[in-house]
């Protein structure tokens, strides 16, 4: 009899907690994919503050799901080849998007755009508006930005070469930098993200090649290559050797293992919230053809199949919000894509990242390259097409313009197949193949 | 007598088969079926078909060949496991030898020797990252005690013997209670009484060592060198971590090719080549290790 007792005791308690659960569940979900936001922390962040706002505003609950590229990718086509779907909102890079487009998977945002704007509170870079027109429709809203910068010590300002602006440096002045630091300590200080995880292939194809060739692609094999493949030897020899464990350039740079170091935006910011007056954030470098950076943009986008649309819509304003824009700066490191959000940054650590990113931006010979796009299921071959060629040449000393010519086949191969164009510095050509 | 046998053979009923046994393996049968023979039948179509067409291709063995770390890979592999698991046994066996006597404290000995296997190849990786990095706890040290001035750079793309020594140390660190505590089982298995006859013929310790312990200690060993055999071809986590892909092996290359490259075809045929060298591995093992059948009846 007791045993009975126990157990129809639980049975209630199940049930009442249950009934519990569903009548404080809000009345209405939906789903946001997105595959940025994927490390634990900003996983945490954007459910318990991001999104747990929206809810609190509207009574709307979020879903939030987020994946790698490959994994998010297929669920959304597998979701609009069914016909029924259940994302509402989706966000990613705007490079994925033509891959979306080409199966027809997205609604054209230009409705949602425009009804954005008629709010009168915000606007959106021209660079970005013109970015997410592909193919006649409007893929995406712009939802934040991102790019990659230099870090460095302020004590090691003192090896910079005299008479020259940090905030204006060369790629001559870094690596004369690095020779400053190593004369002077016998070490070398300067640091880039090698890991096989690190982003050091976006320097070599976004940053250091548009810089010196004036293109991503198309001068791959040019004379102006040789010669910035010489120079990456040399900066090479100035750089801190163990560069091909680093993965997140934030932790050699607190440990004071590397002075000078190149990374993401979001890898830098945990060192700079920790000792904000130990940092300071310069732009990148300028070569010969100017002052090339990549600039990301991740942008947000209602799928055809959307069981909610109207909710996913609300979801759009609420994320692009210039408040929230800076709350999302706050969160993870991923800048506004609104000018009426720049404005508001709190000072600390991201003001110093700001001041560098404006810095970047505003500057008199900046260049926008942008990621690759349409290579479809092969996008994730262009990036190692550079790493192996700095690994052939820098590396293992192999000859550099015989290295070039077998890798630009290669490259030349990747895009003949896909059929796809160039980015930007490159002229726009389909399909984009070196010289 | 003849007459007699052939009565014999008339009057024996005939054998029925068991079917008890066959019935009890086949739920694990079913699973191993479901679980591990299924998927890596698929795996290994995968690697040799075409994605689109389907077709039956060598394509994907062909790029895996051509790739840039593909040598380096096999070559690295096979370096660290033939580092690697030696020195495991030996220092396994001595370990577990130790233990075996029983000394006083012996079994919260055995209890430390055996924590490092809790830890996975990753987290070994990390902390001993920790240890080797140019500002890690060896620098700090060896700067302390006045050895050197300025911090030597251990993990560093110039010096690939380096980098092979920081990965064998943090493997036999990690992965030498494994063997230990195989040896151990089969080590107390061994009756006191062979050993102690062993003494009362006049054999001292090494003899004892040589022609009594190792020779009924074989299928332990032999279970031992299987399974860290196998595992040290799978060893990916402290690899990327202590060198990045300064010292490719072949389970971190599967690993790149699917996650970044995104080929999942290139991904399966560096899978199917783990399989052939752990199978062949396997298969030395066996032949060279075997329990010949005269040692036995002896």
């Amino acid at each position: 009899m007791p045993a009975v007792r126990i157990i129809a005791t639980l049975c209630a308690l199940v049930v009442l907690a249950g009934s519990g659960a569903a009548i404080s569940a809000p009345a209405q979900e939906i789903v946001f994919t997105s595959n940025q936001f994927t490390p634990v922390e900003e996983q945490e962040w954007a459910r318990n503050t991001l999104l747990a706002r929206f809810t609190q505003e509207t009574g709307i609950g979020v879903r939030f799901i987020t994946e790698a590229e490959g994994p998010y990718v297929d669920r959304l086509l597998a979701e609009s080849r069914a016909g029924r779907g259940s994302i509402d909102v989706t966000g990613t890079l705007h490079g994925i998007f033509p891959v979306f487009l080409a199966n027809n998977t997205l609604r054209d945002m230009a409705e949602v755009q425009r009804s954005l704007e008629a709010r009168r509170d915000r606007t959106f870079f021209k660079d970005f508006l013109s970015a997410a027109k592909m193919e006649g429709t409007t893929a995406f809203v712009p939802w934040m930005q991102a790019t990659y910068l230099i870090a460095a010590r302020k004590e090691a300002l003192r090896y910079f070469p005299a008479g020259r602006n940090p905030m204006a440096m060369t790629y001559d002045d870094l690596l004369q930098w690095g020779a400053n630091i190593r004369e002077a300590t016998g070490q070398r200080r300067v640091g880039f993200p090698v890991g096989p995880r690190g982003l050091y292939g976006r320097f070599l194809h976004g940053y250091i090649y548009p810089s010196f060739t004036g293109s991503q692609v198309k001068r791959f094999k040019s004379p102006e290559a040789v010669e910035m493949w010489r120079y990456l030897r040399r900066l090479w020899g100035v750089s801190h050797p163990s560069s091909f464990v680093y993965e997140f350039m934030s932790e050699p740079l607190l440990l004071g293992e590397v002075w000078v170091a190149w990374d993401h935006v979001a890898r830098i910011i945990p060192a700079l919230r920790q000792r904000p007056d130990d940092f300071i954030v310069l732009p990148s470098p300028a070569g010969p053809r100017g002052r090339s950076f990549i600039s990301v943009v991740v942008g947000l986008s209602i799928p055809r199949a959307a069981p909610n649309a109207e909710l996913g819509a609300r979801l759009i304003e609420y994320l692009t919000r210039p408040a929230t824009q800076v709350m999302t700066l706050q969160g993870v490191g991923f800048f506004p894509v609104s000018p009426e959000a720049g404005g508001t940054v709190p000072s600390g650590g991201l003001r110093v990242m700001a001041e560098g990113v404006s810095a970047q931006s505003g500057a008199r010979d900046a260049r926008t390259a942008l990621l690759p796009v349409g290579l479809g299921a092969r996008t994730g071959e262009f990036v190692p097409l550079y790493v192996d060629t700095f690994t052939r040449i820098a590396v293992r000393g192999e000859d550099i313009q015989r290295v070039l010519n077998e890798q630009s086949r290669k490259l030349e191969e990747l895009y003949r197949a896909t059929n796809a164009p160039c980015s930007p510095p490159d002229p726009a050509a389909r399909p984009c193949v070196p010289d | 007598m003849a007459v007699a046998e052939a009565e014999l053979e008339a009057i024996r009923p005939p054998v029925r088969v068991n079917w008890t046994p066959y019935l009890l393996v086949l739920p694990t049968l079913f699973f191993l079926g479901l679980f591990f023979i299924y998927p890596m039948t698929q795996a290994i179509w995968l690697g040799i078909t075409d994605p689109q067409s389907g077709a039956f291709t060598w394509a994907h063995f062909q790029r895996m060949s051509a790739d840039l770390y593909f040598r380096d890979a096999i070559r690295f592999t096979l370096i660290i496991t033939a580092l690697a698991v030696p020195l495991q046994v030996l220092l396994g066996l001595a370990v577990a030898l130790l233990v075996n006597s029983r000394f006083r404290g012996h079994s919260a000995f055995l209890y430390l020797t055996a924590l490092p296997i809790g830890i996975s190849d990753l987290a070994a990786g990390l902390i001993w990252l920790s240890i080797f990095t140019e500002r890690g706890y060896l620098n700090a040290a060896l700067q302390g005690l006045g050895f050197i001035q300025n911090p030597l750079i251990f993990l560093t793309y110039e010096n690939r013997d380096w980098l092979l020594t920081a990965i064998v140390l943090t493997e036999v660190w990690r992965a030498t209670a494994i063997v230990m505590v195989i040896l151990l089982a089969g080590l107390q298995l061994i009756p006191r009484d062979y050993v102690e006859t062993a003494g009362v013929f006049g054999a001292g310790r090494w003899q004892t060592l040589r022609h009594v312990i190792l020779p009924l200690l074989r299928p332990s060993l032999q279970t031992a060198l299987i399974i860290r055999t196998i595992l040290a071809f799978q060893l990916f986590g402290t690899v990327v971590t202590l060198a990045g892909r300064q010292i490719p092996v072949l389970a971190g290359e599967a690993y790149f090719w699917y996650s970044i490259y995104r080929s999942p075809n290139v991904a399966s045929a560096y899978a199917v080549l783990i399989l052939l060298f752990s199978g062949t591995i396997t298969w030395l093992y066996l032949r060279l290790l075997r329990i010949k059948e005269e040692e036995i009846k002896a």
